[in-house]
């Protein structure tokens, strides 16, 4: 999550912009590498937004596609990756709509690589109890988080599986900062009690 | 004495990073039944993040997506391309127009006198085939009539 802030602060906006009108006048290395530096956030929105089971992949090419045929729209007042992840979350509401799908995260706690994320989670007591009490608590953090409200669920992924600030969940979403901390801090009170009851 | 710990509002602030009023930083700071709850969700949050995809999963969606709009980015050109040759092709319209041979005239008083001269030569030929005029009138009996008279 922190690669994407720092990767986001290395390149800078006058890079940025250069790189978005090169991409724009059809120069193919510069469309590269635009979809190098942002294809992260993009991923991570659609997997965190979109059902298990659903094409993911499917989901972030056309996204990045959709950026690339709409870059002469991308004004450079936001963020470029708070763009594309605003197109991700637009057409993952489109499909959710379209296929009327209920969103939920995996409870499986193996993410779609297979591996188990807690395997590397360092414990000074990585005892059996404690290693099925973790385990219990992100399946509970993910079920009470697919059962939150539709924005609270954007504005919870966006910032803690995507890693956008607030201004960029704003843009990213087209509302106003004071509107995402609200959902912010009701999300957070709801999902941070249901862990906190799964894991004593 | 019981230290007040961070109340639910406090420890919501915190999770999100957001500033604390001066207190209850100073309790944070100091507090490690409170820095462990704060640390306990967020780490939960980073499991249940799951891993990123591997960068050959990355590159396979990045090509496909550039792929795809090199192919409309193409066909973008091939459109323009094509909306400027029928405009050239408008635009030089009239000027071939103007160069077409111009439609010829035909003087109906040399036609007349053609004709007249042609019917004072040879009234019944001229208006029909030697065939014709054959079957019409024979060479026999154009001579009996001769005889005749």
């Amino acid at each position: 999550m922190a690669s994407v802030a720092r990767r986001e602060t290395a390149l800078r906006r006058e890079d940025e912009r250069e790189l978005v009108e090169a991409a724009r006048r059809g120069d193919r290395d510069a469309a590269e590498t635009l979809l190098e530096l942002h294809e992260l956030v993009v991923f991570r929105t659609c997997r965190r937004l979109l059902p298990a089971g659903e094409d993911v992949e499917a989901a972030v090419q056309e996204t990045l596609l959709r950026a690339l045929k709409n870059l002469g729209r991308f004004t450079g007042e936001g963020s470029f990756s708070a763009w594309v992840v605003a197109i991700a979350v637009n057409l993952c509401r489109d499909r959710l709509r379209r296929k009327r799908l209920v969103p939920f995260l995996p409870l499986e706690v193996r993410d779609e690589n297979g591996a188990d994320p807690l395997a590397g989670v360092p414990s000074s007591d990585p005892s059996p109890e404690r290693v099925a009490m973790a385990r219990q608590a992100v399946q509970r953090l993910r079920s009470e988080v697919s059962l939150l409200p539709q924005r609270q669920r954007e504005v919870f992924a966006l910032r803690f599986f995507v890693g956008l600030d607030l201004e960029g969940i704003a843009t990213a979403l087209g509302v106003d900062v004071g509107t995402v901390k609200t959902h912010l801090h009701r999300a957070v009170k709801r999902v941070r009690v249901a862990v906190e009851e799964a894991r004593p | 004495m019981s230290i007040p710990h961070l109340n639910d509002d406090e420890l919501n602030l915190a999770v999100l990073g957001e500033d604390l009023p001066p207190e209850a930083a100073e309790h944070l700071a100091g507090c490690l039944v409170c820095v462990r709850r704060r640390d306990a969700f967020l780490t939960t949050v980073e499991m249940a993040r799951g891993a990123d995809p591997d960068e050959t999963t990355r590159a396979r969606v990045r090509e496909r997506a550039l792929a795809a709009w090199g192919a409309t980015h193409r066909r973008h050109w091939v459109r323009w391309l094509a909306a400027a040759a029928a405009v050239v092709v408008l635009s030089l319209l009239p000027l071939l127009r103007g160069r077409a041979p111009a439609p010829q005239i035909i003087n109906a008083d040399a036609v007349m006198v053609e004709v007249d001269q042609m019917l004072d030569r040879d009234p019944l030929s001229a208006v029909a085939a030697e065939e014709i005029v054959d079957m019409v009138v024979p060479v026999s009996a154009e001579s009996g009539e001769r005889s005749v008279s």
